[in-house]
């Protein structure tokens, strides 16, 4: 459970850097040295006046269950924003026109925010979930022309955590 | 002396204040708000405004049968849980699983059939449908779960709708209508802010306006 540094969030108080039993925290990056980090010690994330470090969790529990009725909701109002958000897509890359282009990239944008989004509360949330697990073996069985390493990758991940 | 509550971002039109900036007087009715008025805060159209104090209508009980349709996933919704988990993972610092992630989603989104033929009107279509059926059996089915999480997705994403329904059929009705304008996207929610500075904060999610991305033209 190594720490993390927002850095949109540090004010450069140093507090970090005088309670590092290791100096993990003092490079020149702002990204806290991971292989320096005491697992678990927590120092700098109760000294930091604004609130910019947090853990980095190790494992995570059983994602929240979704019912049948909610997860066939979710997934027909996301397959609708995934065709628009092709639709879109299209028109972004074919059009001739420099206002449309623009327009329909916003459109597609949009679209594939709100997929990502509604099919995530179909049970897809948490990497380390069982829906995830599952998804990810029916992927690898079904296409032979895939990135296995990506998909390995994942697996292990996800049978790791769990 | 009434007011009225934008349904997207919650700004609220008091009739005894008016809008100084837009010159509405103070004391102007509702009625008598022009109709081309859009929301201060994100620019949403006068018809997007509702009575503050009016209640939601209860929820009504699905049928059964219409909710328990879970069929395969198709290409573009994989990249989409894919791109979504890859997020995810980069979140939790799992750097090597989110470019897996995102191999992954790259992999689908070059498998989507792509149809060549469909048109930004063909797009509006379907909004208007989600907006008419689909978030509304899916509201339906999150509140009588009380899926929370579900719920707020779906808060978000129908206003992100309502929106872009405004823009697209302002697009398809009037082709360039979007002058010189500016476009940002908030790359949490989706909101689509058409206007010359980029929001404080993202009316719909409320994220910093530092996640809300120019389109540019090109």
């Amino acid at each position: 459970m190594p720490a993390y540094r927002n850095i949109r969030l540090c004010g450069k108080d140093c507090m970090c850097l005088y309670v590092c039993p290791t100096g993990a925290t003092n490079t020149e990056d702002s990204i806290i040295d991971a292989s320096k980090c005491i697992s678990g010690c927590m120092a700098c994330v109760t000294a930091c006046p604004s609130g910019a470090i947090s853990m980095i969790p190790d494992t995570y529990p059983a994602e929240q269950p979704k019912a049948d009725s909610v997860v066939a909701a979710q997934r027909a109002l996301g397959l609708s924003k995934v065709l628009q958000w092709c639709i879109a897509s299209v028109v972004a890359a074919s059009s001739d026109n420099a206002t449309t282009r623009q327009f329909a990239t916003a459109i597609a944008k949009s679209n594939l925010r709100m997929a990502e989004d509604i099919l995530r509360e179909a049970g897809y949330m948490l990497p380390q979930s069982d829906e995830v697990h599952k998804l990810l073996e029916t992927l690898e069985n079904a296409a032979p022309d895939f990135p296995k390493d990506a998909i390995n990758l994942l697996i292990k991940l996800n049978s790791m955590s769990r | 002396m009434k007011k009225y509550v934008c349904k997207v971002c919650g700004y609220v039109y008091d009739e005894a204040v008016g809008v100084l900036d837009e010159e509405i007087q103070p004391g102007t009715k509702w009625e008598d708000v022009p109709d081309d008025f859009v929301c201060p805060v994100c620019a949403a159209s006068k018809t997007e405004f509702e009575l503050l104090g009016e209640t939601e209508p209860p929820v009504e009980a699905l049928p059964k049968a219409a909710t328990l349709n879970i069929k395969g996933l198709s290409a573009g919704e994989i990249s989409a849980i894919c791109s979504s988990l890859a997020k995810a993972c980069e979140k939790q610092r799992l750097m090597a699983e989110m470019e897996a992630f995102n191999e992954l989603a790259d992999y689908f989104k070059s498998k989507i059939n792509v149809e060549q033929d469909k048109t930004l009107e063909d797009a509006a279509k379907m909004l208007a449908d989600d907006l008419l059926n689909g978030f509304s059996t899916a509201n339906s089915a999150a509140k009588q779960e009380a899926d929370r999480g579900a719920q707020r997705s779906l808060v978000w994403s129908e206003k992100v709708s309502v929106i872009m329904k405004t823009l697209l059929d302002r697009f398809v009705k009037g082709g360039e209508t979007l002058g010189d304008s500016r476009i940002y996207v908030c790359d949490i929610c989706g909101f689509i802010y058409v206007g010359n500075a980029r929001p404080e904060i993202c009316p719909v999610c409320k994220v910093p306006g530092f996640k809300m991305y120019q389109v540019e033209k090109r």
